[in-house]
């Protein structure tokens, strides 16, 4: 069983959420059914499970956590989350479309991660201790908080549709629920107000992350620049809520809506810039995929050779330190040295 | 056994006739007294709602089961109301016509509102009432233990009562609870005092709605109107300042043009800012122009033919429907009455086998005494052979009754078998 859950691919529950999705998309036309529901649920926890067993299996297989090893399963780690979120909500209830307005986003997180690279994040990966927990925190609020994006955007969705259907006298479809525009305005400036403090967190620890250890971050890096500037949106939105008074629901849903597509766009877009060997954009936080022979050793074990795609583009670097993420808890290490 | 229903509902009588025979809810107790003094060993039950009257009644013996005659003459005398003012609105059923119509009623397939939910809980309250009132007795208990089965059935296996179909509830259910997530913390001002807005008040105050304004041209309508919400009356005269107020607004005054243009609008949307106001227009004419609609994007104004629309379209839809819980009443109908008859058949039965069995064991005891030498080995088997042949008897007249059973209690069957068989009861 085990080893059935190792063998997992991206492919695998990507499959299963565009099912979820196309028997999402189907409430609109058929209405509501208990086949389909039960279908629908069917698939998304085997999706799921499989999504889970997928990201456990890479951090196995790392020794990192998948927040951390590689931008791939970052974003991974983002639609699990958001994955999470969706099935929650359809177990609790039911009659609620949110997968409509949710899955596609799970979808494009999943597919771009498709495009980075998956190999170990080479500035992350051999430091332990302070910079490895540090790293940790940083990558966590990071996620925390453009899940909170995310949740604004999609509640941003929600409202639009359902005050346009409401304008326009549209009775709601069976089993195509959405909630009220009051409670969806008041959630989605839940969202932002959660959401930006969190990547206020997630910025300023990557600020200190980068100027800890040897190696600084360079404020030229793209990743930093485009961070930065969604940063400077999303402030710009969290002050614009504090400071408007009687803020309408669609005036917060626009600039949700506004703002969490742009970070969504410039995440995504720099992931893809920086992530894959066509555009050729040097980052501190991700690596291309080089071809290169990297030592996998045990602590108990005599190192052996295996080849695997591995990290990293400075390789002008005369010493690089053996890779111990675990150390003291006599896990596998990796040598990145380039063997000769 | 002898079911009946005597009753008359929306289909055959007008609403003078029904609220003359109805039962309020103070005076079943009293009812229920006179009927079992009228009709002792008789179970009933009666059902009582705006819509309709019936009396059901189940009895043992065909012979001392009221006759419609007998149930008219008690709703006369009752009531007081002369028996030709309504005798030919009455209608009666008997045995399984009984059960289907029940198995209608409560699963809303003859309400005026295909698929209403109100009556299952009418239903009930009718079958507890009874049963308080010790009216009713095993045939009715399972009668209506059935019946609210069936409802059941019908509203989980059929789309029967999804999609609202009266103006008020979609206005509410629809939309007004697609804008706001509550009513308790919403100004809610009446323009008018019609029984449209009476019923969109209704839907709003079990949504909730707490702050209830009522204006009104005239200020004694628009009194008893709040009287009965618990609101209270504000002058006409001020009645822009109430708008600018008010979350949700309800207007069937009865004006021959609109009372509300844009004109007189705006200046309310200036002092509110960009609140959200949903605004119920029920008159018609309208009361409020359309184009207020287009003032700003929380400003939502519903009209009598925006709302009238999806409720013609749910209730077609409904009544698609229809067919699928019929065939399931059917079923239910048929299931019902053949354990009914078993049930009607079932001692007749047991005292036809106990017979045979006194019999059998008789003999063999009498055939035992006298071949004393036979083991215990020979005698099992002669007990077995003596069972066999006695089952191999029974089987025939049984299977007939049983077949006999499912079209209805086979009465003549079972007079026949107590005579062949020497049944006594």
């Amino acid at each position: 069983m085990l080893s059935f859950l190792g063998r997992v691919e991206v492919f695998c529950f990507l499959a299963s959420y565009l099912i979820v999705f196309g028997l999402e998309l189907s409430r609109l036309l058929l209405g509501r059914s208990q086949v389909s529901r039960a279908v629908r649920v069917f698939f998304a926890v085997a999706g799921f499970i499989a999504h889970t067993a997928y990201l456990l299996a890479r951090a196995t297989e790392t020794n990192l956590p998948p927040l951390l090893s590689s931008t791939r399963d970052w974003m991974l780690v983002l639609a699990w989350l958001l994955v999470l979120c969706y099935l929650a909500l359809t177990l609790w209830k039911p009659d609620l479309a949110v997968g409509v307005f949710l899955l596609p986003l799970v979808l494009i997180v999943i597919s771009t991660g498709y495009l980075v690279s998956s190999d170990v994040n080479p500035q992350l990966a051999p430091v332990a201790g302070f910079r490895r927990s540090l790293g940790m925190i940083h990558a966590t609020f990071l996620v925390l908080g453009i899940l909170g994006v995310v949740v604004g955007f999609v509640l941003a969705m929600m409202f639009l549709y359902q005050q346009r259907r409401l304008k326009q006298h549209q009775s709601l479809q069976e089993g195509f629920g959405l909630p009220n525009l009051e409670k969806l305005a008041r959630l989605n400036r839940a969202a932002v107000m959660v959401a930006v403090p969190l990547l206020t967190l997630g910025f300023v620890t990557g600020v200190w992350l980068g100027l800890e250890g040897d190696e600084r971050i360079r404020f030229s890096d793209p990743i930093v620049i485009g961070n930065g500037i969604v940063w400077l949106g999303m402030a710009a939105v969290f002050v614009r809520l504090l400071t408007t008074r009687k803020a309408t629901g669609k005036h917060v849903a626009s600039l949700t809506l506004w703002a969490g597509g742009f970070l969504l766009l410039t995440l995504i877009g720099l992931q893809i810039l920086t992530g894959t060997e066509l555009f050729n954009l040097e980052t501190w936080h991700t690596t291309l995929p080089v071809e290169q022979d990297f030592k996998f050793a045990s602590p108990a074990e005599p190192a052996h050779h295996q080849r695997v795609s591995g990290p990293h583009r400075q390789t002008d670097r005369t010493e690089i330190p053996r890779l111990s993420w675990l150390a003291g808890r006599g896990s596998s290490f990796i040598d990145l040295r380039p063997q000769r | 056994m002898n079911l009946q229903v005597v009753y008359c509902n929306y289909h055959t009588a007008d609403l003078n006739v029904r609220e003359r025979l109805a039962f309020p809810a103070d005076r079943l107790g009293e009812a229920y007294s006179q009927l079992r003094a009228n009709f002792p060993n008789t179970e009933l039950v009666v059902l009582s709602t705006c819509n309709r009257v019936e009396l059901y009644a189940a009895q043992e013996n065909p012979s001392q089961a009221p006759t419609h005659q007998q149930l008219a003459q008690f709703l006369s005398e009752f009531h007081k109301v002369p028996i030709n003012d309504f005798f030919n609105d009455l209608l009666e059923q008997t045995g399984p016509d009984v059960v289907r119509h029940l198995f209608q009623v409560a699963a809303s397939v003859d309400s005026m509102v295909l698929g209403e939910p109100q009556i299952v809980a009418q239903v009930r309250e009718a079958y507890r009432l009874a049963t308080e009132n010790q009216a009713s007795g095993p045939v009715t208990n399972a009668l209506f233990e059935r019946a609210l089965n069936v409802s059941k059935r019908v509203r989980t296996e059929t789309s029967l009562a999804e999609g609202r179909v009266s103006i008020a509830s979609v206005a509410v259910g629809d939309f007004g609870k697609s804008i706001f997530d509550r009513f308790d913390d919403k100004v809610v001002l009446i323009l008018g005092a019609g029984q449209m807005a009476e019923e969109a008040l209704r839907y709003l105050a079990d949504e909730g709605a707490r702050e209830i304004l009522v204006a009104n041209r005239n200020p004694d309508r628009a009194q008893n109107l709040a009287h009965d919400f618990g609101g209270r009356v504000v002058a006409w005269e001020q009645l822009d300042e109430w708008m600018a107020a008010a979350d949700v607004i309800v207007s069937t005054t009865g004006a021959d043009r609109p009372i509300v243009d844009v004109r007189r609008f705006r200046p309310i949307r200036e002092v509110t800012g960009e609140k959200t106001v949903f605004i119920l227009d029920l008159g018609a004419p309208r009361d409020f122009d359309p184009a207020i609609r287009d003032l700003d994007e929380n400003v939502f104004l519903y009209s009598i033919d925006d709302l009238q629309e999806i409720c013609d379209r749910n209730r077609k839809a409904r009544q698609r429907e229809v067919e699928k819980a019929l065939a399931i009443i059917e079923q239910e109908t048929d299931a019902f009455m053949a354990a009914l008859s078993h049930r009607a058949t079932g001692p007749i039965i047991k005292r036809l086998r106990e017979q045979w069995e006194e019999v059998s064991i008789t003999e063999t005891k009498r055939l035992f005494d006298k071949l004393p030498h036979l083991d215990a080995r020979d005698r099992a088997e002669i007990e077995k052979t003596i069972e066999r042949m006695v089952n191999k008897l029974l089987h025939p007249p049984l299977e007939a009754l049983r077949d006999e059973a499912r079209e209805g209690t086979p009465h003549g069957l079972m007079d026949a078998l107590r005579r062949l068989f020497g049944i006594r009861d």
